[in-house]
């Protein structure tokens, strides 16, 4: 049976991501936007509570914690080999052992996962224990709100590039002489 | 159209586009956004560097090239670091006026400049290489 592969009862492939060159330069270039747009949104709330804020709340190093988590995560989950995380020692053709990277890629790849996702987790607990429970109206609870913002856009830049990586190029004869 | 006129042309707009920015800065009196003509000066340049890297190495001959046709790492990471160049370009007016560091109309005026700037560099970019290949008839 070579129904007996697939994990669930669909066929994931597909699902398969169109393959063209042009449509993964898109998604890194839409990567880097959206890292930016999240940059920026944390440095206007710095600047913002510097200068036009009326309130006594100020951004401070807490605020600041979920941004240097998110990345972290970022960087962890972009610059690992994407190569090690899919070698199974059963499928594996030349090398009958273990691949001893594989356990290492995949570890070091949960912990960049779960940077990301304490990063955005403690953005909410940051505008909820900072500002919605002190019963703050909005020019000032603004700057939670970008917070989270902020992180769910370098979330959604890391997910962008990551898909965009697994783009298969349309023309890859692989010239291997 | 011949070059010439195509040069003129461009450098008509590329000067309205440093017209438009130092205006926004000289009418209002606020000198902050002559920050967007540095960044969006810098924004084709990643580009720039990672066409010249490739064009220069040679994966042929070598027998390096065990990744196919996939673009290496730091030609991708040019290309999102001219998206996050781009970005920060409109990004950064954008911030100056909610924060009441400029007024509403200079934020308006860099926009547009600093796009115009960086539209103009492409464009130059993009002609002088439909230029070059044309006369690549003899010398591969």
């Amino acid at each position: 049976m070579d129904q007996s592969n697939h994990l669930f009862k669909f066929n994931a492939s597909l699902f398969k991501l169109p393959k063209s060159a042009k449509l993964r330069a898109f998604g890194v270039y839409l990567a880097g936007a959206l890292y930016a747009i999240g940059f920026w949104l944390i440095i206007d709330a710095a600047i913002f509570s510097k200068t036009v804020n009326a309130s006594v709340v100020h951004v401070t190093f807490v605020d600041w914690i979920p941004f240097i988590c998110s990345l972290l995560g970022m960087l962890i989950v972009n610059l690992i080999e994407k190569s090690n995380l899919f070698s199974d020692s059963n499928n594996s053709f030349l090398s009958n052992g273990t691949n001893p990277n594989a356990w290492a890629a995949r570890v070091i790849l949960f912990f960049g996962f779960s940077l990301l996702a304490g990063g955005l987790a403690g953005s909410f607990m940051v505008l909820i224990l900072k500002f919605l429970l002190k019963h703050y109206s909005f020019p000032t609870l603004g700057m939670g709100v970008s917070n989270i913002v902020c992180n769910l856009c370098i979330m959604l830049s890391c997910i962008v590039l990551w898909l965009s990586q697994n783009i298969e190029d349309e023309y890859s004869y692989s010239l291997a002489l | 159209m011949n070059p010439l006129n195509k040069i003129i042309f461009l450098s008509a707009f590329l000067a309205s586009g440093f017209l438009l920015i130092l205006l926004s800065c000289a009418l209002y009196n606020s000198y902050k956004p002559l920050w967007v003509i540095l960044i969006f000066l810098l924004a084709p340049l990643p580009n720039i560097l990672a066409q010249a890297i490739e064009n220069s190495r040679d994966d042929f001959l070598t027998f390096n090239n065990n990744e196919g046709d996939r673009p290496s790492p730091f030609l991708e990471f040019c290309k999102s670091f001219t998206g996050f160049l781009i970005v920060s370009g409109i990004a950064l007016p954008l911030t100056f006026y909610h924060t009441g560091l400029i007024e509403l109309g200079s934020m308006v005026m860099s926009i547009i400049g600093g796009l115009i700037v960086y539209g103009d560099i492409i464009v130059f970019i993009w002609f002088f290489s439909e230029n070059e290949e044309e006369n690549d008839d003899f010398n591969f």
